[in-house]
């Protein structure tokens, strides 16, 4: 039992902006009140929050291990964690290992993140590694828009059994929602080829588009229930001009749900390199007018990082612009992923369109319900940069400063010298907590009402936001406190959020022979059994009627 | 693997002899199965081996390319300067032992296949040039996707490797060669590779397994390990177990002890047990090692918690 007195608190879902008042906790979760033989932690003149909910986010699995695995020159600068009693050694950076990710979310405050990018194939994998990502709790996405089972029955339109099928994968990888990258275009990578345009026929289908892909998995989505929606990585990725790309697809998913993710990488014009700007004023005020749509920001940050994503073909692109080590993976029937290490910086133009777009985006969205905070880790940014972010959110002078040392031909490129808003602590605790948790349909978490789970962040109240963010004064996990001044205090397991859809236990029989034609595992052997998650928590779908 | 399965249509081995040291990887992956693109199986598919000497999978090629042994490197070099249609000095095309029109005839069918794959194997890896040869061949495969697609992928044995890989990687962000001895993770093989501590005699103990050191390591290696104090995790007595001081007997991963297996593609592979057996898997033992070595008193108990407060 805990009671948090003296603090102003920012708990935005049950309208609290910054009151003085006792947060009191018991059994893990937020109570009306506790008994006097509570212990008090006093937080005058420190800020309470929520803690964060990080909705976009590449901490385990294949895709991050294998960007480990090429980035030891950047292991050996970074911080390391060294082995005590209660914490095990690992290193930070770009690619952190898996107990230090835990460390340093939990580092800043952060207590619940999404796995926005898993394959069926290897969910084993990541879900071995999430196991060893620890105080955090967890859910992931399982990719499914290049997956050839699906696509090929989206083809011919067998979108009923289509839906059967997604269900059964989403609980065979224990997965939380659906994630779809660059719908039809990893499935064309395993030619060398790309799909850029929602119109185009995928490379080796017949009618089969793009556009058929979204909308189909939208609209199972929404009728499977599940509580989080369509997680969309759009087509055309970073290219100069994608916008209209981008534009299209929210179109298409008119009437359905869906959260698109890191959508700065999808909001540039211009016909190349040499002419690429900034079209987030369209994005946003089509986004703006569009409450069915959500969207993280995957803003970007200059310095050093490793890009990872399952989109093959952009890697490949990124790999010739830069000359840097490349690797691909491909997945078998299901999807792929390339990593290549990248250097943000202010004197490139491109970079520093980058850097404005997803600012300008987290400022142009009005309603901060809607948008969520992330770098699409580790690809704009690490998340450990976090706190940089929300200074610059929170200082338009901070921002001039920044741009000051930007060349003139980039600034003509972008909007945010003209962007003046800031945001209040209210609006942070809003895009880094409350707006991703109810983006993932986490009712229990960021929120502070009673019943919610105890996960809290206590940050000392500094005009410097940036250190303020960096460093909680307080950080407790189910009613443990897990960071004490910048010590770590306990370690505790985080849980990890499953989904079971409904489905017809004939669609199996479908299934087999199919995966038998065209996998090299056997058949049972490719879902993840329950008991392989650990401290795995059931979620319901509401199925639509 | 699947998608070499499905799409590959020119597989060429460099520096293994999968016949032999793979033996499913013809039949269950590479060279004989029907794919999803590949009807016809095998008659889809061109097989092309490169190595120094005749093995058994040279009955399996269609073209074999015997090159001199110690000239992979420059095998590779000639290829990417080919695919990019630069100068090749012909002295230095004769010292690899093949002609240029073998080579020019190879790059050709790379480039006109339409999913072309490399498997390496230890041949290329860990003969003259090491690793070196290993950047020469991957990045040849890099390249070639500029004409079409095309991956290469280290042929890996001895069991779990890939797992251990794998493991080594999440938990410590390096794959081998590892040193823990400032209480975090150190990576520099060379230094740090257990054959190099072994032949240094830097450890005063060692803890073995599901590998056998003392039949494959280098003499120097060996004669460390019988002097210190070895124990050994294995089902059955290997070379190791003769000079170590203790050989605890394990139950057999995937016969009769559960886990995960890591395929060469680092596909994970659950591993369910047929049978039962008295003894303990590998997982338990070290446990309760571990359990022991705990109550020890911490020796980095007034150490720093990061290295940011060191420096």
């Amino acid at each position: 039992m805990l009671r948090i007195t003296g603090g102003r608190v920012y708990d935005p879902a049950n309208g609290v902006d910054g009151q003085i008042r006792d947060v009191c906790i018991a059994d893990g979760r937020i109570a009306a009140a506790v008994g006097d033989g509570a212990r008090t932690l006093d937080a005058s003149g420190m800020v309470i929050f929520p803690g964060g909910v990080d909705v976009h986010t590449h901490v385990a699995g294949g895709a991050i291990n294998f960007a480990r695995a090429m980035t030891p020159e950047d292991h050996r600068r970074t911080v390391a964690f060294i082995r005590t009693q209660t914490q095990r050694s690992g290193l930070g950076g770009m690619a952190p290992t898996t107990f230090a990710t835990g460390y340093l979310y939990a580092g800043m405050g952060w207590t619940t993140l999404n796995e926005a990018a898993v394959p069926i194939l290897s969910a084993k994998h990541t879900h071995e590694e999430l196991r060893d990502v620890p105080i955090v709790d967890k859910s992931c996405c399982v990719l499914m828009a290049n997956n050839e089972i699906v696509l090929d029955l989206l083809e011919n339109g067998e979108l009923e059994r289509a839906k059967q099928v997604v269900a059964w994968q989403i609980w065979a990888s224990k997965a939380y929602g659906v994630k779809a990258v660059n719908p039809g275009g990893v499935a064309a990578w395993k030619w060398g080829k790309d799909a850029k345009q929602l119109s185009e026929t995928v490379e080796g289908y017949r009618k089969l588009t793009p556009g058929t892909i979204i909308t189909g998995l939208a609209q199972i989505i929404d009728e499977l229930g599940l509580p989080h929606p369509l997680h969309l990585h759009c087509n055309n990725l970073g290219a100069p001009g994608n916008y209209t790309t981008t534009l299209e697809s929210m179109k298409s998913l008119e009437g359905h749900r869906a959260h698109l993710a890191h959508l700065q990488y999808h909001a540039y014009g211009g016909d190349d390199w040499n002419t690429m700007r900034s079209e987030t004023e369209a994005i946003a005020d089509y986004f703006n007018a569009h409450s069915n749509l959500t969207a993280d920001a995957g803003a970007v940050l200059f310095g050093n990082t490793v890009t990872i994503t399952a989109d093959g073909p952009w890697q490949h692109l990124l790999y010739k612009l830069t000359g840097r080590k490349w690797g691909n993976l491909d997945v078998e029937n299901e999807t792929g992923c390339g990593i290549v290490p990248y250097t943000y910086r202010p004197s490139n133009i491109v970079n520093a369109v980058q850097w404005a777009s997803g600012l300008e985006l987290l400022l142009m969205i009005k309603d901060p319900w809607r948008v969520s905070l992330s770098t699409d880790h580790p690809n704009g940014a690490c998340f450990w940069r976090y706190p940089e972010i929300l200074q610059l959110l929170m200082s338009a002078d901070f921002r001039r400063d920044c741009m000051a040392k930007m060349s003139e031909e980039a600034k003509r490129r972008i909007r945010l010298p003209e962007l003046d808003r800031e945001y209040s602590l209210f609006e942070i605790a809003i895009i880094t907590s409350a707006g991703p948790a109810r983006a993932l349909g986490l009712s229990n978490k960021g929120h502070l009402g009673i019943g919610a789970d105890a996960d809290i962040a206590v940050y000392n109240q500094d005009q410097d936001i940036s250190r303020m963010f960096s460093h909680p004064r307080y950080v407790i996990k189910h009613g443990e406190i897990v960071i004490e001044e910048g010590e770590i205090r306990a370690t505790p397991l985080g849980r990890s959020y499953v989904i079971k859809p409904q489905y017809e236990s004939t669609i199996e029989e479908y299934l087999r022979p199919l995966f038998e034609d065209c996998y090299t595992m056997q058949f049972e052997n490719y879902p993840v059994e329950l008991e392989r998650v650990e401290h795995a928590e059931l979620r319901n779908c509401i199925p639509a009627e | 693997m699947g998608e070499v399965r499905n799409r590959a249509d020119l597989v060429i081995y460099w520096g293994g002899n999968p016949a032999e040291c793979h033996p499913r990887h013809f039949t269950k992956y590479a060279l004989m199965p029907k794919g999803k693109h590949l009807p016809r199986g095998r008659k889809d598919r061109t097989m092309v081996l490169v190595d120094i000497r005749e093995t058994k999978s040279v009955k399996a090629a269609d073209i074999f390319l015997q090159i001199r042994p110690g000239r992979d490197f420059e095998v590779l070099t000639i290829l990417r300067a080919i695919v990019k249609g630069q100068y090749v000095n012909p002295a230095m095309v004769a010292e690899t032992g093949l002609t240029i029109e073998q080579l020019r005839d190879l790059v050709d069918r790379m480039k006109r296949a339409r999913f072309g794959v490399m498997f390496f194997g230890m041949g290329l890896s860990m003969t003259r040039g090491k690793h070196m040869n290993s950047s020469a061949i991957l990045t040849l495969a890099a390249e070639l996707n500029a004409y079409t697609k095309f991956v290469a992928m280290p042929m890996r044995g001895h069991g779990n490797v890939t797992g251990a890989d794998v493991i080594m990687r999440w938990t410590t962000g390096y794959p081998f060669g590892i040193s823990f001895d400032r209480g975090y993770p150190r990576f520099n093989p060379g230094e740090f590779s257990t054959v190099d501590l072994l032949v240094r005699g830097d450890t005063d103990a060692a803890l073995i397994l599901g590998a056998d050191p003392g039949a494959t390591m280098p003499q120097p290696a060996i004669d460390h390990l019988a002097r210190i104090p070895t124990i050994v995790l294995d089902p059955k007595v290997t070379h190791t177990s003769r000079l170590a001081r203790v050989h605890i007997t394990t139950a057999v991963t995937g016969i009769s002890a559960p886990g995960t297996g890591y395929r060469m593609d680092e596909v994970p592979l659950p591993l369910r047990p047929a049978l039962k057996s008295p003894y303990p898997t590998d997982e338990e033992v070290v446990r309760r090692i571990h359990e022991l070595v705990r109550v020890k008193p911490d020796w980095l108990v007034h150490q720093p918690r990061t290295t940011q407060q060191v420096f």
